[in-house]
């Protein structure tokens, strides 16, 4: 396939005008140059592509997923990608001229929106990567408006989500503790955390304004926030996390949807594109990007990041997503994933699996398998099309179960694992 | 427009509204979901979700007419320098929304996955050569991570080697994402200016080139547009120096089949992926910053690496050998990944093609405009230039772009690179047609014919869009950020009453 549509004689017409006799007149001074054809395979037809793309996607398998561990299997209302493959959304970029992309900063301001009401707080960026990074960010953030460089985090953070604030910490000469004190910069709580289990985090909160930290709490399966307290109101300083589960494929890991919402005082240090209502020389309603004086464009190295393209068109598919779900949506999918979870996890109980969560939990849960090696246990789901949950080591598995897990899986799940034994 | 929040109550319904365990197994009827009740500590529990209930085709419509409020390359040429807004090809919509690649887990078990290992493997190895380097990452979200990356990469090396080097150099030409990406690393930047042909003054460079500088940091072609004249000897002398040589690839666009990085002497690389790989851009995003490193930087690459063996299957590598460790959750933004791979395969061999065509229509467009406004650097140029409105006054770049918008085109970059006053740097990309080049150019130069002959039609453009000039020091000065108004005492419970009100 070629996309461009300059003709031969075009070409010539080009040169001539230019005053150059070949191409090759223009790319002298792009230097070493190449003498032979790069090694790449046959150029593609769109038919060609097709099928061999199939091909390499069936390679694949697809299970029934009861594993969840930073990316969640939910139902996406078929409205949202048709809305959002329109090459209005699709193929803008950064809405630098706002007069001309109302359409992205509208959609950017309803985003923020939404990230506020439901994580309850003042002010949100318009995306960042995906959740780890977006945590990342978040300590940054922390060390930055307080000086301080050591990190806490609690027990019970998403292993990879630790790994990259690990990556980062090393860049930025951050050292993760196991105390708070007066070095502490900030205090990170995923809640739910990592094994599904839930609590009010108030005195985590208090124990980290006590000693002038800033209290990040995690978010990463965001549809809890349907039923559960926002984080705002028990303290937090910072919610951060993934908008994954609000409309987007879980797509081997990308892309997602970091988000991230501070408390008012922290607004001039938070990273990443912020949209604002403004109006234009008639009076009317328009939207811009704004405070950009703390971004790199403009700020350089003293940015609070260095963060520009963010994850836009995923933004766009969450609100849609929100929008289409709706306040009674949302709770139910919330309920529904709740109650899956919480049915599966008593009938494996009832067969000898050991309930670990001490804590109360939303659709995610660990558990201790009866006797043997998990890998009977799972090697047998996976032959039945079921991705079973995610090993954390011999016996012990993490389970997951959203809107999508019937009630029939469930059953076939257990009785999966009844045989097995 | 409304916001979706304004909107009255409505009914709506898209999950499945009944529950059926427990209700089932004790009365044999299933319940409504809404029935379901949550066991849970009351103080975990939240009092109430202030979301508003709409139904589809409000929704529908509602978000098909603000996308009428949007511009894209699908409605029109968008010469938006350093953004490479090139035709994304609408066959790679579908490969990556293929149900066997969007609804994969990224926690899958191997045998599951060899598919998009498969297509992520292939990926590397057309990535190292078209640019020379030896091994590549995925995992990058976007370009500025990728830089991240690799100065993290950078800093792990020299620490290895204990050596002590505080410093990146960077041309005053550079994006900012460089000097950002260097102090989120705790590095301090000398910034090198340009000289009268636009390259990184040699001299200067010379003076500050210490034996404390870890990494230089290039743009090739740079941001003007230009290609770096003294590449070769900057290089020799970074190296001599033990200094490592970054290339942000950002304008790869210029470079397919005609000449590699790693032979300009760049030991890493980061490319976007959606500007010279044709991913969409999404008003702003998802991207894919994928980093390549020469060999001897290969094991500080972030994990898992996938390896193939010998029966033509794939598996995940986890073995940390000086890994900088993770950049972000899972592998990459794989989706784009898809995106890239299908538009390789589709260019193959004649992907030299693609930047050829991008190199004449920029000399066309160049050759077009300037004598209408000011050429900075007399040079031929790559696929960008950046010309200046400085004849036209404080402003006039600002208000060409404004008014361009009345002439139905997105306008190019502004104000960047921040060495050219008034700039305009004008990205057409290889997508365009001669005729489209023909009627930007044509519009540039009416609107430098205004400017002469009725000034004031330009300062206040637009006109014909659904809102005029926006105000941009109002919306920072009473911050409006969220449909709640904003205010940090009572602002918030005033409109989560006016929500309930509606229940």
């Amino acid at each position: 396939m070629n996309y461009s549509p300059i003709t031969e004689n075009d070409k010539e017409e080009m040169l001539k005008r230019i005053g150059v006799r070949s191409i090759n007149d223009l790319i002298m001074d792009l230097k070493p140059s190449l003498n032979e054809k790069l090694d790449l395979s046959k150029p593609m037809s769109e038919l060609e592509l097709v099928e061999h793309l199939r091909k390499l996607s069936q390679k694949n398998k697809i299970m029934k997923y009861f594993i969840g561990a930073g990316a969640y299997n939910h139902y996406i209302p078929s409205a949202v990608n048709h809305l959002l493959m329109r090459g209005e959304f699709l193929t803008g970029y950064t809405p630098y001229q706002a007069e001309m992309n109302q359409g992205t900063l509208h959609t950017m301001y309803e985003f923020q929106s939404f990230i506020c009401l439901l994580t309850g707080m003042d002010i949100a960026n318009a995306s960042l990567y995906e959740g780890s990074s977006a945590l990342a960010e978040a300590v940054l953030l922390c060390s930055s408006y307080n000086g301080r460089n050591c990190i806490f985090i609690k027990d019970g953070l998403n292993p990879q989500y630790l790994e990259v604030l690990k990556t980062y910490c090393e860049g930025a000469d951050l050292k993760i503790v196991n105390e708070i004190d007066n070095n502490t910069a900030c205090v990170i709580v995923q809640n739910p955390d990592f094994y599904g289990s839930i609590e009010n985090l108030q005195y985590v909160a208090e124990q980290a304004h006590k000693v002038g930290a800033l209290f990040i709490t995690c978010v990463v399966e965001p549809t809890s926030l349907a039923i559960l307290e926002p984080p705002g109101n028990y303290g937090a300083d910072i919610v951060v996390g993934e908008g994954q589960s609000f409309g987007i494929p879980v797509n081997f890991g990308g892309p997602y949807l970091g988000f991230m919402a501070v408390k008012s005082f922290l607004l001039k240090k938070i990273p990443g594109r912020i949209c604002g209502m403004t109006t234009d020389s008639k009076g009317n309603k328009g939207f811009v990007l704004t405070f950009q004086a703390r971004e790199q464009h403009i700020r350089r190295e003293r940015a609070t990041s260095n963060i520009t393209t963010n994850v836009a068109l995923m933004a766009i598919a969450s609100t849609i997503y929100l929008a289409l779900m709706g306040r009674k949506g949302l709770i139910n999918v919330a309920k529904l994933s709740y109650s899956r979870a919480h049915l599966l996890q008593n009938k494996l109980k009832s067969i000898g699996f050991e309930a670990l969560n001490k804590k109360p939990f939303y659709n995610e849960f660990y558990m201790k398998a009866p006797s043997g090696s998990l890998e009977n246990i799972s090697s047998n789901l996976l032959k039945n099309g079921i991705l079973g949950g995610l090993d954390l080591d011999e016996d012990k598995i993490l389970i997951c179960c959203t809107e999508l897990n019937t009630v029939q899986d469930i059953e076939s799940y257990v009785s999966i694992l009844k045989e097995t034994k | 427009m409304k916001l979706i929040f304004e909107y009255e109550e409505e009914t709506t319904e898209h999950v499945p509204d009944v529950d059926d365990n427990k209700e089932r197994e004790r009365t044999g009827k299933e319940a409504a979901a809404e029935d379901i009740t949550i066991e849970l500590p009351k103080d975990l529990m939240r009092k109430e979700l202030p979301l508003p209930n709409v139904s589809e085709i409000t929704v529908v419509r509602h978000y098909t007419n603000i996308s009428r409020m949007n511009f894209g390359v699908d409605l029109g040429f968008y010469p938006l320098g350093s953004c490479t807004m090139k035709y994304n090809p609408k066959i790679n919509e579908d490969m990556a929304s293929l149900d066997g690649f969007k609804d994969l887990h990224p926690l899958s078990h191997e045998s599951c996955i060899q598919g998009s290992l498969q297509l992520m493997w292939e990926l590397e190895q057309d990535l190292t050569k078209i640019t020379g380097m030896d091994a590549f990452s995925l995992q990058p979200a976007a370009g500025a991570q990728g830089e991240l990356l690799g100065v993290m990469i950078a800093k792990a090396y020299f620490k290895q080697k204990n050596e002590k080097r505080k410093k990146i150099i960077i041309p005053d030409s550079a994006h900012g994402t460089n000097a950002a990406t260097a102090t989120m690393c705790k590095f301090e930047t000398i910034t090198i200016p340009s000289d009268s042909r636009g390259n990184m003054d040699i001299y200067k460079f010379k003076e500050v080139l210490e034996d404390d500088v870890a990494l230089v940091m290039l743009t090739n072609p740079n941001t003007l547009g230009l290609f770096e004249e003294n590449i070769l000897e900057i290089s020799d002398l970074a190296h001599t120096n033990g200094t490592l040589m970054y290339c942000d690839g950002a304008n790869m666009n210029a470079l397919f089949g005609i000449t590699r990085p790693t032979d300009q002497g760049f030991d890493m690389i980061h490319l976007n992926l959606h500007k010279s790989f044709s991913t969409p851009h999404g008003g702003g995003g998802p991207g894919a910053g994928v980093l390549g490193v020469k060999s001897f930087l290969a094991e500080y690459l972030p994990l898992p690496r996938i390896i193939k063996e010998q029966d033509n299957k794939f598996f995940l590598d986890y073995t940390k050998q000086k890994s900088v460790g993770k950049v972000k959750y899972s592998y990459g933004n794989f989706g784009m990944l898809v995106r890239a791979y299908c538009y390789i395969k589709s260019c193959g061999t004649n992907i030299r093609k693609v930047s050829e065509h991008a190199i004449l229509n920029a000399n066309y467009l160049l050759n077009l405009l300037k004598d209408d406004y000011e050429l900075p650097y007399n040079r031929r140029c790559t696929h960008e230039f950046v010309l200046s409105s400085r004849k036209f006054g404080e402003k006039s770049a600002l208000n060409i772009a404004k008014r361009l918008l009345d002439y139905g085109f997105h306008p190019p970059t502004i104000y960047f690179p921040l060495i050219v006053r008034e700039a305009l740097m004008i990205e057409p990309t290889e997508t365009e047609s001669k005729e489209t080049l023909d009627r930007f150019a044509a519009a540039l130069k009416s609107i430098a014919n205004e400017i002469k002959e009725n000034p004031e039609i330009v300062k206040g453009a637009p006109y014909t869009k659904l809102v005029g000039r926006l105000d941009e020091v109002a919306a920072a000065r009473k911050p409006n950020l969220r449909w709640i108004a904003f205010s940090q005492s009572d602002g918030k419970e005033d409109s989560e009453k006016k929500l309930y009100v509606k229940k």
